[in-house]
């Protein structure tokens, strides 16, 4: 295509969650979060851009894949439970297509057994049970931008020492490496909390580029010339990408957005509790309480009870998620030519979202994904997708601004993660960071027992810096699950601490905490030493 | 556990109760942490000996005697309290409480705080102080460059293209929609609180954190439903073929959502010359007291 663009889209979806593997269970509830993302987002997505690269659509998308979902896409034990859900849920489907036939229900009965099926032929035939290989491909094509995220999705802005921001960010890097093969350029920082200066330690990283709530670059200061539509550089030279809220809002808004419209699936009627106790009994947890099994067979229909809810038109609902992806592409085009007129300069629009509420919450949102990149390459002329990496290589020459301290959480600022509900996690957090600084600055080069149980306490205070649990304790969901997840890390942070402070090391505690919490296999304690921070900082 | 879901108290390890983290780790410290352009979090750890040592110098009924408070120094000049004269307010507080919210009046400066004792005579003895903390301006800078000056007069409309108006607002709703993901546990244990749930007050007084209540109530009620027939018979619920027992009984198990559903029982002797009708309307209603 020729260069005529008014202004450049960059689509970024960050894909992220929470490390949970219980190797102690044969079968674990929170597991499924993972199983069920794969499912219905992550791989639908690769499959979107295997069938556009067939067509030789040209598309551009960036993607966070934090480092918690690169390790447990990457875990062996976790691929096998996997592989044992999306069989488990294909013989379903199979059961279904026979129950079902001659009713109503027969073509969505017959969409999820497509489905199941097409998910294990990607995932077994195509990226050989570990999906990062898919991500790669598109990657090493340039279709894709991977970026990475703290190493633990951390909250930043509420840690103290900067040995644990440091850290956060060479972990993270490191382990991008093992699974891409390069360093990583952006960084999505977890719940976009960005504190000032933070940045010099993305530079040390060699990271170019994050994103911004759009209230981190228009408080910025200086102001920013060219508001949310052009990226500013940090002092240290870093580029900060903001939000732009319209086109949020278009996809997002409980009144407006595009998920709730009345053809699309209904998320709460579901077959875990539609159907008779003993025949989706084998499709429960152990436990054989009703939940949510991910086949559902109704749409929206509108503001009537779950048993209201009319039967769901798959084809129709494709249809529907077309025409919003035409909309959306007009919107875009109109905005865009609008601020062309008005800034004088081709602007960037950034649309951020979760990657999950993509094919998971919003069934269709997937095909919408798809539509839209098709749309953009063969409908129009005027917007051109592209990565922030490919933006900065156009226009390299960016104001220079101090963005504001803000997230992307309710009210803007740190208020989700520091609240009534999670406040007493941060005095522990602060002296596991302390001390794990500590001995960080103290041994120097261990080897044996006391090396693997100084890499382990890294692990720890780690996982117990995941932005994730401070969120469900606010949110309520999964509160238990959460609490005792942060205090079980802890607690193996605390044991271990004492028995390396105390020469006494226990090896079987040790194997059994490296057996439960393997996330990142080559970490090495030392990122979190004061030498290294400084180091950073100066460079 | 199996999950966050299943409140099993059999399986949760005593260790596993957050109560169960140390109450101090020995040391006296204080750090405060920025929450938004107006608002401050403080904890401390004051240890016995350190308060033992304050008595020993000042008097046994030092803490009896004095104001306890939290003095919040203005340190956007020095970026320290030791630098000179420092605007400071104080709040007065309980040295037992461990943590504090702070509310101050202006945003986008640094704030340090110290946590002590004013005395009846006026003195002011400090028992352990914070990091400094730089909070957000929390609006648009006032700061412009030489080459904006000549387009400032279109940065209202820019801001309004921006979407100024969403500031704090759009990323709620991604925040809800997150909540959702986490949609499987909805059944009977996710009770969605609102957001807010802090603390545009500090804790009163001794009052312990919400997380500390751990009385709760969790219930659901499933429908079970049965019947007997010839054992030949052909019986159908909802329209869906049941499969009978060898004596003729039957029995089925469903998910009872609020709301009115009806069952239509139907059997059909096995020479289909005889039927038997009979229909369960059910309807539930949940009232919950919101706590």
């Amino acid at each position: 295509m020729a260069n005529n663009e008014k202004g450049y889209l960059a689509l970024v979806l960050h894909a992220h969650l929470p490390f949970i593997r219980h190797p102690e269970y044969e079968d674990f509830l929170e597991e499924d979060w993972f199983y069920e993302a794969m499912c219905e987002t992550y791989l639908p997505l690769l499959d979107i851009y295997e069938r556009l690269t067939r067509e030789n659509v040209d598309f551009r998308i960036t993607m966070s894949l934090t480092p918690p979902l690169c390790n447990m896409m990457a875990d062996p034990l976790l691929s096998k439970r996997f592989q044992r859900y999306y069989n488990q849920r294909l013989e379903l489907s199979e059961k279904e297509v026979v129950r079902t036939r001659n009713t109503q229900f027969y073509d969505v009965a017959r969409m999820y057994e497509r489905k199941f099926k097409r998910i294990k032929e990607l995932y077994e035939d195509y990226y050989h049970c570990n999906i990062l290989e898919g991500f790669k491909k598109f990657q090493d094509m340039g279709r894709l931008e991977v970026i990475t995220c703290g190493a633990t999705h951390g909250f930043l802005p509420l840690e103290v020492r900067k040995e644990a921001v440091y850290a956060q960010v060479k972990i993270a890097s490191d382990d991008y490496r093992r699974h891409f093969g390069r360093g990583p350029r952006g960084i999505w920082l977890a719940e976009c909390a960005y504190n000032p200066g933070d940045d010099v330690y993305l530079k040390a990283n060699g990271i170019r580029f994050f994103f911004l709530e759009t209230h981190g670059i228009i408080y910025g200061s200086p102001r920013p010339r060219y508001g949310v539509y052009a990226p500013v550089y940090c002092p240290s030279g870093v580029a900060a990408f903001g939000r732009d809220m319209e086109s949020a809002q278009q996809v997002w808004s409980a009144e407006t957005g595009y998920p709730g419209d009345h053809r699309y699936r209904e998320f709460y009627r579901d077959l875990g509790y539609d159907m008779e106790y003993e025949y989706i009994k084998p499709y429960l947890h152990s436990d054989g309480v009703r939940r949510n099994i991910s086949m559902k067979y109704h749409r929206i229909t509108g503001r009537v009870g779950l048993n209201e809810k009319a039967p769901y038109n798959p084809q129709e609902a494709r249809e529907v998620a077309a025409s919003h992806a035409g909309n959306f592409m007009f919107n875009r085009e109109r905005q865009i030519e609008h601020l062309n007129g008005f800034l004088g300069r081709k602007p960037i629009v950034v649309s951020m979202y979760d990657a999950e509420l993509y094919g998971h919450w919003w069934y269709e949102g997937t095909d919408f994904i798809e539509f839209f990149l098709k749309k953009i390459h063969y409908d129009q002329q005027t917007v051109k997708l592209v990565t922030p990496s490919e933006y900065l290589g156009i226009y390299p020459d960016n104001q220079m601004v101090q963005p504001s301290m803000s997230t992307w959480g309710d009210k803007g600022y740190n208020e989700v993660w520091l609240n009534g509900t999670n406040d007493w996690m941060y005095r522990h957090l602060h002296k596991a960071v302390e001390r794990m600084v500590e001995m960080a600055n103290r041994f120097e080069s261990p080897d044996g027992p006391l090396k693997r149980a100084l890499n382990q306490c890294a692990r720890e205070v780690a996982l117990g810096m995941s932005s994730d649990w401070a969120f469900l304790m606010t949110v309520g969901t999964a509160k238990t699950y959460s609490t005792k997840r942060f205090v079980e890390h802890t607690h193996r942070f605390i044991a271990l601490y004492e028995q390396i402070m105390g020469n006494r090391i226990d090896e079987g505690y040790l194997k059994d905490i490296e057996w439960r919490d393997n996330i990142f296999p080559a970490i090495d304690y030392r990122v979190f030493s004061t030498a290294e921070a400084d180091k950073a900082a100066k460079s | 556990m199996t999950s966050s879901g299943q409140i099993n108290k059999d399986n949760i390890s005593p260790g596993s109760d957050y109560k169960s983290l140390p109450e101090g780790y020995g040391s006296t410290e204080a750090v405060l942490l920025p929450r938004d352009p107006n608002w401050m979090f403080i904890y401390w750890e004051i240890t016995a000996n350190a308060k033992a040592e304050v008595c020993k110098k000042h008097g046994a009924d030092i803490f009896q005697k004095s104001k306890q408070i939290i003095r919040v120094y203005d340190v956007t000049a020095t970026g320290s309290v030791d630098g000179g004269d420092q605007k400071y307010f104080d709040i007065p507080i309980m040295v037992d409480a461990k943590n504090w919210y702070i509310n101050v009046q202006e945003s986008g400066r640094t704030y340090c705080c110290e946590v002590g004792l004013v005395t009846p005579d006026g003195r002011f003895i400090g028992l352990v102080r914070t990091n400094p903390v730089k909070l957000p301006g929390g609006m648009v800078s006032d700061v412009t460059d030489e080459k904006w000056m000549s387009v400032s007069s279109d940065f209202e409309k820019l801001l309004q293209l921006s979407g100024v108006e969403y500031i704090g607002k759009g990323s709620g709703e991604v925040a809800k929609s997150l909540a959702q993901r986490w949609e499987m546990l909805r059944a009977v244990f996710s009770r969605a609180s609102s957001w807010g749930v802090s603390s545009l007050s500090s804790h009163a007084l001794g009052k312990q954190p919400s997380v500390n209540k751990n009385f709760w109530l969790v219930a659901d009620c499933e429908l079970i439903l049965y019947g007997a027939t010839e054992p030949d018979a052909c019986v159908t619920v909802s329209g869906r073929k049941v499969k009978l027992n060898t004596d003729g009984t039957f029995s089925m198990r469903f998910a009872l959502p609020d709301g009115s559903m009806g069952l239509p029982i139907k059997a059909v002797s096995n020479d289909e010359s005889d039927t038997r009708e009979i229909e369960i309307k059910v309807s539930r209603t949940t009232h919950t007291d919101g706590k």
